[in-house]
């Protein structure tokens, strides 16, 4: 599995990503960082705690880490998530969550099934 | 409605008319039913009072007639009783004395025996008799010897007489003038005349006029009917009057003159007196009265009316401006409601269009997942239909800001060249691709920097470019011009102008006056396969007007539009760094002549003399003369696109002539990627990109300054070296730290990391004075956020507490940018970490 693989698989563009990180070297190398990201599950329990200060924070970097990585579809969920967060909860941040929940799940497996392949 | 609302109006003007002449006319009817009933009473009072005057005279010459009758018999002296003869002489002699004509006795039988004077008549002796039986003394008529009407006084006396028993009375004769002059009977000026009738009607005393002897003839032959009421019907009123003995009042009307009649009964006779009075003499005065009222009154009903009418028109006027209003109001309403509807349809569609797309392609890369290539095209679409997407949302939400008056201004220095390259390379591939002609050109731009809000300066020429790209067709020509002038604001500023022209489909006259309005879009066949929202032009006209600017549209339909933006822009600073080429001599080839004389002023200002020719013929033999007068130019600029012989084509000839030493630069607006290897191959050394400002020409004709320099400037440019330069990375999430790091630390700089604000300011505050250069300040922090971060720095007590802050952040929103900058931070990039856009924000900050 390629790196391009693996971006086709979790929803990212790996073109933009290769082009502002210059080499594949880095583009793997914070792909596999991005499983060790705590965000995500801090963005769940403040969420379970309704701390959704807290949330919208984790959203937010999410958002920045995906910005980073070009996780377009993460991206696109969890900037919603962190819009819909901004000022306190709203209706929409619930089912919003769930499709982050989904899309990083997509990522999580295509980073590990990518890591395994490499690997092994 | 309207309609409804005339027909009232005027319903209620005829109504109103009609009751106020009704009114005025019932009661001017009214007053004159008045009038004459006043008239009426006025004429019976008086004619009472006449008859009674009358009667009264009457009396009192009957009285004392015959009273003088009765005094004759009762003064009668002893020596005149003694006999008839006697008695005779005494009555004629003393009858004579009082006037008395003749003189008779009256007989218990009915006879009359004369004294004295001629043998008399009584008109009815039955009368006569009873009367003097009763003891009463009368005035009756009687008729003299010659059959002329007398009046005779007729007393009842017993004589003391011998031989005079049987005498019962005494009756004197008088002539008829004596009653008849105390009667109105003949005088010609009198209003009123009188006549005494019997009560069967036969006349009395009569005047002149009466020919017939009965009154009651009279009365049917000559009276008219009046009020309903018959001659005939007066005769039995009054007959009836007249037996009951009341006095009798009534109106007549003979020869159409009215009358009013008084009929009362006369004491010492059996008589009625009859008087008449003309109606008119009275009437006269009040009936003028009666029609100056009635004048009066339908005077000031006319007044009222013409009032009424007055007011009611004005009333109708008003309603009829009023309505009139509303009616554009609710016009107005509606276009503006059916154009939201309208905008709200269309963007529908719109938006379903790429929505399908990216739906639809998303299902065909779903299920070729295993085919990357197929996967890869269909993404290609997605992301192509999503910037699409974007861009009408986009739209959207710039002028919801507008409508809700949320749009601001960041004002900053702006390189009008960086604009214009900028633009001119995003509209680069669509002008190719539509086949398009594309120039832009500038003129005597002195002032390159301005203050201004680059982002939305962007965004008006890009409106207007990319609608002047989609209104033409293929084969169409763009142009832009830029012109620099004098602003009435002040030598601070300077009035930019930008044209956009095209010579595209061109706007009807009722388009061009709606095309600055939002949600409005040419509707016709058309332009209906040509998306968009139909708020570019609105959004473009609403910055323009924040920015204090002017649009004006010239356009015709079928042959093209014209816009033209003026805006005031602040000067700014120029660089420090000179800007001094080699004295040089050039050849400037362009087709425009303006161009020539500008881009030559230009040159002047960087050093360079130049000259400038209009064509490719004319280049060539001007630098072969200067080649044979051994004073080759230095370079020369060509322009790619020139009539007859191109730029290529002239290059080549120039080659010829020149052999290879002197640098001829191609200048275009187009993209030259596809051209450049013929280019090269034809001798062209080098490209300048149009619009030629200052800098652009200083930064493209630097190279060929010096040689050497060129190579190594050129490494500079891609890599730019921060050695030893260290910055502070306040970012909480260590991926994203990690990334920075890796990227920052490739072009040398130093980097060090604070995972919230709290430890960012600890960190600073703990380090010596210049130790860092600058800091990289992510907003959404835990602890201590970005903002507050920025404003401990800001009120540190130390000499670099105003070092750079650029704020590093995922929200790219003109509002966070604005907040960033309040609190102090110098810059703004957006995340993701873009090394090229940090490394420009860097060398503006951390320059040597």
């Amino acid at each position: 599995m390629t790196l391009q693989d693996c971006y086709a698989a979790l929803g990212g563009n790996y073109a933009d990503v290769s082009a502002r990180l210059h080499s594949d070297r880095l583009v793997q190398k914070f792909l596999l960082k991005y499983l060790d990201d705590p965000s995500f599950q801090q963005l769940c329990t403040a969420m379970e705690e309704k701390d959704y200060e807290l949330a919208f924070r984790a959203a937010h970097t999410i958002k920045g880490v995906c910005q980073n990585l070009s996780f377009t579809q993460l991206l696109d969920s969890s900037s919603q998530l962190s819009d819909a967060l901004r000022h306190g909860w709203t209706p929409e941040a619930d089912p919003l969550l769930e499709r982050v929940k989904a899309d990083q799940m997509t990522v999580t497996a295509a980073i590990q099934s990518f890591r395994e392949e490499s690997e092994g | 409605m309207q309609n409804k609302i005339y027909r009232f109006l005027v319903g209620s003007l005829v109504v109103i008319c009609a009751v106020c002449v009704t009114v005025f006319g019932v009661l001017a009817s009214y007053l004159n039913r008045e009038n004459e009933q006043a008239i009426s009473q006025i004429g019976n009072i008086y004619m009472a009072s006449m008859n009674d005057r009358i009667s009264k005279h009457f009396e009192t010459m009957t009285d004392h007639r015959l009273e003088q009758m009765e005094t004759l018999t009762k003064t009668i002296p002893p020596a005149y009783r003694t006999g008839k003869e006697s008695l005779a002489e005494w009555l004629e002699y003393n009858g004579q004395a009082r006037g008395f004509d003749s003189v008779s006795y009256c007989h218990a039988d009915g006879s009359l025996e004369i004294i004295y004077g001629e043998e008399i008549r009584p008109y009815s002796s039955t009368t006569l008799l009873n009367a003097i039986e009763n003891g009463q003394n009368i005035v009756a008529v009687g008729y003299n010897g010659e059959g002329e009407q007398v009046i005779l006084a007729c007393v009842s006396v017993s004589v003391d007489v011998p031989g005079m028993e049987d005498c019962i009375g005494l009756v004197g004769e008088l002539p008829i003038s004596a009653i008849a002059d105390s009667l109105y009977l003949e005088d010609e000026d009198a209003l009123i005349y009188s006549f005494i009738i019997r009560k069967d009607g036969s006349f009395v005393v009569r005047n002149s006029d009466a020919v017939r002897s009965n009154y009651f003839d009279r009365v049917r032959a000559i009276y008219d009917d009046l009020d309903g009421q018959t001659p005939e019907e007066y005769i039995t009123e009054l007959e009836a009057a007249m037996q009951s003995g009341s006095d009798y009042s009534t109106m007549i009307q003979f020869n159409g003159e009215r009358r009013h009649m008084y009929c009362s009964s006369l004491p010492n006779s059996v008589w009625y007196l009859v008087t008449l009075m003309p109606y008119g003499a009275l009437n006269e005065s009040v009936e003028t009265l009666g029609t100056r009222s009635l004048t009066a009154a339908m005077g000031s009903c006319a007044v009222i009316l013409v009032i009424l009418l007055f007011v009611f028109l004005r009333y109708f006027a008003m309603n009829r401006t009023q309505m009139k209003e509303l009616e554009e109001a609710r016009q107005m309403a509606e276009e503006a409601s059916r154009s939201k509807s309208e905008f709200l349809s269309n963007m529908s569609h719109d938006i379903r269009t790429p929505m399908n797309a990216i739906v639809g392609m998303t299902a065909i890369a779903t299920t070729h997942i295993d085919d990357p290539q197929q996967v890869r095209n269909c993404l290609k679409k997605i992301t192509l239909s999503s910037k699409h997407l974007l861009g009408l949302i986009n739209d959207v939400l710039d002028m919801s800001k507008i409508e809700s008056g949320k749009m601001a201004l960041n004002v900053e220095l702006v390189s009008l060249r960086e604009v214009m390259d900028s633009i001119v390379n995003i509209v680069q591939p669509q002008v190719r691709a539509k086949h398009q002609k594309f120039n832009i050109s500038i003129y005597d731009i002195s002032s390159e920097n301005v203050h201004c809000d680059s982002v939305r300066l962007n965004q008006i020429l890009l409106n207007l470019l990319s609608n002047a790209i989609k209104f033409t067709p293929e084969g169409g020509s763009i142009q832009v011009v830029l012109h620099e002038e004098r602003s009435p604001k002040g030598d601070g500023y300077v009035r930019i102008r930008i044209q956009v022209q095209d010579t595209g489909i061109g706007m009807s006259e009722e388009f061009q006056a709606h095309i600055f309005e939002s949600f409005t879009r040419e509707d016709n066949k058309r332009v209906h396969r040509i998306e968009g929202t139909g708020l570019g032009m609105a959004i473009t006209k609403y910055i323009v007007d924040a920015m204090d600017g002017e649009i004006t549209l010239s356009s015709r339909l079928g042959e093209g539009s014209e816009f033209q933006v003026v805006l005031d822009l602040e000067r700014a600073e120029e660089r420090a760094e000179d800007m001094i080429l080699p004295d040089w001599n050039m050849l400037v080839v362009d087709d425009d002549r303006q161009l020539c004389e500008s881009t030559v002023d230009s040159l002047k200002s960087i050093g360079i003399r130049a000259d400038w020719v209009l064509d490719g013929e004319s280049a060539v033999r001007t630098v072969t003369q200067h080649h044979n007068r051994h004073a080759d130019y230095h370079v020369i600029l060509l322009d790619w696109k020139l009539p007859d012989m191109d730029g290529i084509q002239t290059a080549r000839a120039l080659r010829a002539q020149l052999g290879d030493d002197v640098p001829i630069l191609l200048m275009s607006a187009y993209d030259w990627t596809e051209i450049e290897e013929e280019a090269r191959a034809a001798g062209i050394s080098g490209f300048l990109m149009k619009p030629l400002f200052r800098s652009t020409l200083y930064y493209g004709l630097l190279p060929y300054a010096n040689e050497e320099e060129t190579q190594s400037k050129k490494k500079e440019d891609d890599t730019p070296s921060f050695c030893n330069k260290r910055l502070l990375v306040a970012e909480d999430n260590e991926l994203n730290w990690e990334i920075a790091y890796e990227l920052l630390q490739e072009i040398g700089l130093k980097l060090e990391w604070a995972e919230n604000g709290q430890i960012c300011v600890d960190m600073l505050r703990r380090s010596e004075p210049g130790y860092y250069d600058g800091i990289l300040m992510d907003i959404r922090m835990p602890v201590m956020n970005g903002y507050e971060a920025t404003d401990a720095i800001r009120a540190m007590d130390r000499p670099d507490a105003s070092l750079p802050i650029i704020a590093m952040t995922a929200d790219a929103y003109s509002e966070d940018i604005k907040r960033c900058l309040e609190h102090g931070m110098n810059a703004h990039v957006a995340k993701p970490i873009d090394l090229k856009e940090v490394v420009r924000v860097l060398k503006r900050y951390l320059g040597d």
